[in-house]
């Protein structure tokens, strides 16, 4: 990346680059896979020279998505947890589901679990039939996940945060290091007022 | 990062928020109606721009399109990168459009919520565990803001900054903090058109869909409240339990026991469902939410949030029947 677009980068996003120069940015991110990964980077050393640096550990949207729809080798097939729908749809119950929450990721809301009406004039089964990543319990830990959001946003509380917050599911919850969570439980108790 | 140190930090950002208040005044308005204007704001503007989300070091760029028109809900929201997902909503329908798989998925959505949600109108929202401050004016995509700052009491939960734009009052910048002051997630508009006339095409899809799939997905519904024996014997000041359903999630015929816990602003749910055996206890983390499982009483207790690690564990820990 040359100095060049660094500097755009920069107006970009602090808002001062004007629109036409910026969408011109954007294509050239958007088509040039080698730039948007160190316009990534170029960002997250920004985080981290403001001392804003956050958790690390999970992939953009465009790789959830797809690893979410895509039959992508290494995963664990789901389709025999679908135990109450019928064989037939079975694989189109893991894409709506899938497709559930590529629309969390983009709204932060989530419409999620049953699925009573299909109408689809295709073999749905073509779409997709396995869902790479997920383990039993992390298919559990995800539709919690989306029906903790729906329920907030249906209380009207937390908004600001629950806009976005389920992007993860098509990727393995990071698990966390336990002696750390521990120790921060310590701290807590032993400070708290 | 020890939590002394975090609350020596958090002093600090606190102490010298406090100082740029009370150096420069920037509104004779107060926080709260700030932020009654904010949703108000978020409910009725127009607005077409492209937004960056930041979070977990990853960024995504999304173009996305706001308006009502009649009281109908009109929004689109085009992901910048990748297949080209693109999501339109008109009122209470919403399609989500694959490109490379050449589908349309339909869903029903029976709430108002919109992609950028406001924070609740109660009083009670941040009863007495935040203090709301007014910080500074700062500009954000090209817009002069006033930067707010919701800051918890204790490590129990998350802090919010807010840049309200002056002019409207529309959050064109949110972050949640951490304890320690830093940035779990990070939402601004680059550039933004707000209160202008959105033109039909700019809510129709970018792409031919005549000869795509369409998969069509019922609402869900919310069982009827129930009551139960399991509550927490000692939630985190300022948590009260706001309302327990029973679900039943896809693939699964177990039913699920759902409370949900709130301080107003920040929300916990716990779900309870029988002991399977195939349960391993611990910690997962998605954004800034964290969820921790554990078996009580021959039940797996799992308890999800947009707070701190360390509260959902306590939470799912503590939960007991009588």
């Amino acid at each position: 990346m040359n100095d060049a677009i660094r500097m755009q980068l920069s107006a970009y996003v602090d808002g001062e680059l004007p629109h036409n120069e910026a969408e011109m940015l954007l294509r050239r991110v958007s088509q040039d896979v080698e730039l948007r990964q160190e316009v990534a980077e170029f960002l997250a050393l920004g985080r981290v020279m403001r001392g804003e640096a956050g958790v690390a550990g999970v992939d953009r949207l465009h790789d959830r998505v797809l690893a979410a729809i895509d039959n992508r080798p290494g995963g664990d097939s789901v389709a025999e947890d679908d135990a109450s729908a019928p064989s037939a749809i079975k694989p189109l119950v893991r894409v709506v589901v899938v497709a559930s929450v590529a629309l969390a990721a983009i709204f932060g809301l989530q419409q999620t679990t049953p699925v009573a009406d299909v109408v689809s004039t295709e073999p749905v089964a073509t779409i997709v039939e396995v869902v790479p990543g997920f383990s039993r319990q992390q298919d559990q830990l995800r539709q919690y996940f989306l029906s903790h959001e729906e329920t907030s946003s249906q209380m009207g509380a937390n908004g600001l945060y629950l806009r976005l917050v389920t992007l993860r599911f098509s990727d393995p919850p990071r698990e966390q290091n336990e002696s750390d969570t521990e120790s921060d439980i310590v701290d807590e108790t032993v400070t708290r007022p | 990062m020890r939590f002394g140190q975090r609350h020596i930090i958090a002093g600090l950002v606190f102490a010298l928020g406090s100082l740029c208040s009370a150096a420069s005044p920037v509104t004779d308005i107060g926080p709260g109606e700030w932020l009654n204007r904010m949703g108000a704001a978020v409910k009725a503007s127009s607005y077409e721009g492209t937004v960056i989300r930041i979070q977990d070091g990853k960024v995504e760029v999304l173009k996305v399109v706001h308006t009502v028109q009649d009281g109908v809900i009109l929004e689109k929201v085009v992901a910048q990168e990748g297949n080209g997902l693109e999501i339109i909503r008109i009122g209470n329908e919403v399609h989500c459009i694959l490109p490379d798989r050449k589908s349309v998925l339909v869903e029903q959505w029976d709430h108002q919520a919109t992609l950028f949600s406001t924070l609740p109108s109660s009083e009670i929202r941040f009863g007495s565990e935040y203090d709301v401050a007014i910080v500074r004016n700062e500009r954000v995509a090209g817009r002069e803001t006033l930067l707010l700052a919701i800051r918890p009491h204790d490590g129990y939960r998350y802090g919010h900054r807010i840049w309200l734009d002056t002019e409207t009052s529309f959050p064109l910048r949110t972050q949640l903090i951490d304890a320690d002051g830093t940035t779990i997630e990070e939402v601004k508009f680059a550039e933004i058109t707000l209160n202008q006339e959105i033109h039909a095409s700019a809510l129709a899809p970018s792409i031919s869909i005549e000869n795509f799939t369409w998969v069509t997905q019922t609402a869900s519904h919310s069982s009827p409240e129930i009551e139960t024996a399991w509550a927490s014997s000692e939630l985190p000041a300022g948590f009260r339990a706001v309302s327990t359903h029973e679900e039943q999630m896809a693939g699964s015929d177990d039913t699920v026991t759902h409370i949900l816990y709130s301080d107003g602003l920040a929300n916990v749910s716990v779900f309870i469902t029988a002991g399977s055996g195939k349960m391993s206890e611990g910690a997962a983390h998605v954004g800034g939410s964290n969820s921790y499982s554990v078996e009580i009483d021959g039940h797996e207790i799992t308890a999800i949030g947009e707070v701190p690690a360390m509260t959902v564990k306590h939470i799912a820990t503590t939960m007991q029947r009588p």
